[in-house]
């Protein structure tokens, strides 16, 4: 039985909707620039420009909420746009997320430290799972609400788990991916590990340094073939791999050869019923750090041989969205599917010695691209890989 | 010279909460990391920057400088003294 | 069939590596204190040293469980509704404390809601599918969901488990935010489906879950019927609150036995399991999970038919 995507959003620093993000990945042009919140300013985020509350008036949004949620209601929204509600139509939400709406209770907890009167009910939008609730309410959606917190891979888990409902018939169609906000606990988190790059990040090249953060959020919607003969819709894509597997290696970094990553690419493609030489494009998890970019390097190596396809990572574009990226990424992917593109990996020069791979370089449209694969690593080696297909 | 060793110690138990340990558990000259020694990862050499900037006010930018640094107490010692 | 072959939980009540939990158990008193075993049996001094209580717990209880059963588990699935707020918390201070452009990362490192599973698979080298769910009074309900359809799946043994921790700073939620009179407290409950019994007393008939603001009653006795059940079948309910009091048999509200924490419906699964030792006529127990407004978790436990 396929899973048809029959509906996308997303928002990020490239483009507030998916036509929007069409029209900068075709430009090259990144959404990375200089941050311009106070605990940004200092470095170099993909950053949505809006505050909360002008999120709230341009999107037309009816809750107030963090802007993790914020993000996640955009996105969702855009995706289930000319879905309708049925009562007979089981319809699921799971939402991905690192950090829920830390970005609110930051503020009040530091009020509180200062001695001050911290507003009790802004910690109301802490929970990870507030978020999804708060998403799944602005859609209208009840019964099955989950969220998933696997930090960079929750989207990718997510978009994995809704398949699996879909298949056991637990559901009839599902609202899936994934939403981050940018916090002042997320980017002094990041500095304390050192991974930043205090210059544009560049995924896969020798001189990588690290990452730069981003914010936004991207879903789709999933339904099964009978679902779809009573909603009509047109399905964008199939997603017909996915699978998840643990590292096991350290709490943060990725074991030098890739065991996790090899796992889930081997595991997607058993799921998805293709052998190694099927996939077209790859869109790598490619965060810049040192330690990924190697060790997603040799996953890749290990699973695709000698015939490695072209791949490359996105996060030149949004930066690092954290639990968002496998939601942002799934969109792209469908948007290379049925534009036959491969999406550039912005600001390489130079190969990794190690191995000699070299990414897409620059976009274009018009090659022939029937499967994708995408990758999703989080801390605590949580590996996730998402293939899609051309319908 | 033996005084800053004998505080490291106690700064290293701290910083790194090796509760189980005294400072006469550490050998100056013991590899602090991999399994011969403390048994030490990379989320510790982060720590490690922490307390050369906290206690002495040494900045390292680049966490792949750590590796040199610090490799015992010895080393960490020589790198303080030379820097403060 | 999905099997309980094992379950372990730490909590403010006597009931780690237990027979019968029951054995021990009282209702919980203010001021009550989690009743930890002694972490060094189970995790490297290396290890521990960064580990917060919520860490410890899991690590520890999923360790029980795998020394336990003979073969890996094929699937791990977590659930938690607010992550290591000990760390999350540390962090925030630090944030707010050093001037400076150096911050300690551990706190950070720890705080992420799924280093309890990554440790898990980390202390048991596990490379199995690996997830954490996170989804307030709802958390553990949803990772067992998660769990059932990984042996639906085909998977053989399946670790599922929830924990929560409570600090300080959860005192000034109460009220509005957090509604409830019990004590705050902190527990993990680690237990692993498998498609063979095993030692086990129970089995898992059903699991549900409702984000809903429809009539509580309604969802129950379609949970019911849908499980070939009615409350008369039933011989034990355990739930979040009191409101099904009338309903039962027999009835116990598992707060006053785990104290309040949101995934403590984990432990009134063990709270049902252990029941079914002594309880020798009993054969069906659900579990109410109406901890929080507008959620429902539903669990149905059935006890094992005995080889003739």
């Amino acid at each position: 039985m396929n899973i048809y995507v029959t509906g996308y959003g997303v928002i990020s620093s490239i483009g507030e909707n998916v036509e929007e993000t069409l029209l900068a990945l075709r430009s090259e042009k990144t959404g990375i620039k200089q941050g311009e919140k106070t605990y940004t300013e200092r470095f170099k985020v993909g950053e949505i420009r809006w505050t909360n509350d002008e999120l709230v008036q341009r999107f037309a949004l009816t809750q107030d909420a963090s802007r993790t949620a914020l993000l996640g209601m955009i996105a969702a929204k855009e995706a289930f746009q000319g879905h309708t509600l049925d009562p007979e139509i089981r319809t699921g939400l799971i939402s991905g997320t690192s950090v829920g709406g830390m970005d609110v209770s930051e503020i009040a907890y530091k009020g509180f430290l200062a001695g001050e009167t911290d507003d009790l009910d802004l910690y109301r939008n802490h929970p990870s799972g507030t978020t999804s609730e708060q998403i799944a309410k602005e859609l209208g959606i009840d019964g099955y609400v989950n969220t998933i917190s696997t930090a960079c891979s929750s989207a990718a888990n997510s978009i994995m788990l809704g398949a699996r409902m879909l298949l056991s018939g637990q559901l009839d169609r599902v609202v899936v991916g994934g939403t981050d906000g940018l916090s002042q606990f997320t980017i002094s988190g990041f500095r304390s590990l050192m991974i930043f790059d205090d210059e544009w990040c560049r995924p896969f090249d020798e001189t990588r340094k690290g990452l730069n953060l981003g914010e936004g959020a991207g879903f789709l919607v999933l339904e099964t073939e009978e679902t779809m003969k009573r909603t009509e819709k047109k399905p964008l894509a199939i997603l017909s791999g996915w699978s998840n597997a643990s590292d096991a290696y350290h709490q943060t970094a990725s074991s030098p050869e890739g065991l996790g990553a090899t796992f889930s690419m081997k595991g997607a493609l058993a799921v998805a019923g293709l052998v190694p030489d099927d996939i077209d494009y790859i869109n790598a998890h490619g965060t810049a750090t040192p330690n990924n970019d190697l060790s997603e390097s040799h996953g890749i190596k290990t699973v695709f041989g000698s015939s490695i396809p072209p791949f490359s990572s996105t996060k030149g574009y949004t930066g690092h969205t954290l639990a968002a990226s496998g939601g942002i990424e799934a969109v792209f992917g469908i948007l290379a599917l049925n534009n036959g593109a491969l999406l550039p990996n912005l600001n390489f020069k130079q190969a990794i010695e190690e191995t000699g791979l070299v990414p897409v370089k620059n976009y274009s449209e018009g090659n022939t691209i029937k499967h994708i694969l995408s990758n999703s690593f989080g801390f605590g080696g949580n590996n996730s890989t998402i293939i899609l297909s051309k319908v | 010279m033996s005084d800053l060793k004998e505080n490291l110690k106690a700064q290293i138990i701290e910083q790194l909460n090796l509760e189980d340990l005294t400072p006469a558990d550490i050998q100056d000259d013991a590899p602090l990391f991999g399994d011969q020694g403390l048994g030490l990862d990379s989320i510790d050499a982060l720590e490690f920057i922490v307390l050369l900037d906290s206690n002495y006010g040494i900045k390292i930018a680049d966490p792949s400088e750590g590796k040199e640094i610090f490799q015992s107490v010895n080393t960490l010692a020589a790198y303080i003294s030379k820097h403060q | 069939m999905y099997f309980i072959q094992h379950i372990e939980s730490i909590t403010h009540q006597d009931s780690f590596q237990k027979e019968n939990i029951w054995n021990e158990l009282k209702p919980l008193a203010a001021g009550s204190e989690l009743i930890s075993p002694d972490y060094k049996n189970y995790i490297p001094v290396a290890a521990l040293r960064r580990l917060s209580t919520i860490l410890r717990m899991g690590i520890t209880a999923s360790k029980a469980c795998q020394e336990k059963v003979s073969t890996e588990f094929d699937a791990i699935s977590v659930g938690t509704a607010l992550g290591c707020l000990t760390d999350t918390e540390k962090f925030l201070v630090t944030i707010n404390s050093v001037s400076g452009d150096i911050l300690s990362p551990t706190a950070f490192i720890q705080s992420t809601h799924n280093t309890i599973s990554g440790q898990i698979s980390l202390d048991l080298k596990n490379h199995a599918y690996n997830m954490t769910h996170t989804q307030n009074a709802l958390s553990f309900e949803v990772a067992l969901k998660d769990g059932l359809l990984c042996m639906d799946e085909g998977k053989k043994s399946v670790l599922v488990g929830a924990a929560d921790e409570a600090i300080p700073f959860l005192e000034r939620l109460r009220g509005n935010l957090i509604k409830t009179t019990h004590p705050f407290t902190s527990g993990a409950t680690f237990l692993v489906l498998s498609d063979e019994k095993g030692n086990g007393i129970a089995h898992i008939e059903a699991c549900d879950v409702s984000f809903s603001s429809e009539d509580t009653e309604t969802q129950v006795a379609r949970f019911l019927s849908s499980n070939n059940c009615t409350f008369q079948d039933l011989d034990l309910i355990l739930e979040g609150s009191s409101v099904f009091e009338s309903k039962a048999k027999k009835h116990v509200s598992f707060p006053d036995y785990s104290g309040y924490y949101q995934s403590a419906s984990a432990f009134a699964l063990h709270l049902a399991n252990d029941w079914l030792i002594e309880n020798k006529e009993a054969q069906t127990i659900l579990i109410i999970n109406n901890l929080e407004p507008d959620k429902l978790g539903l669990t149905l436990i059935r006890r094992n038919e005995v080889e003739a």
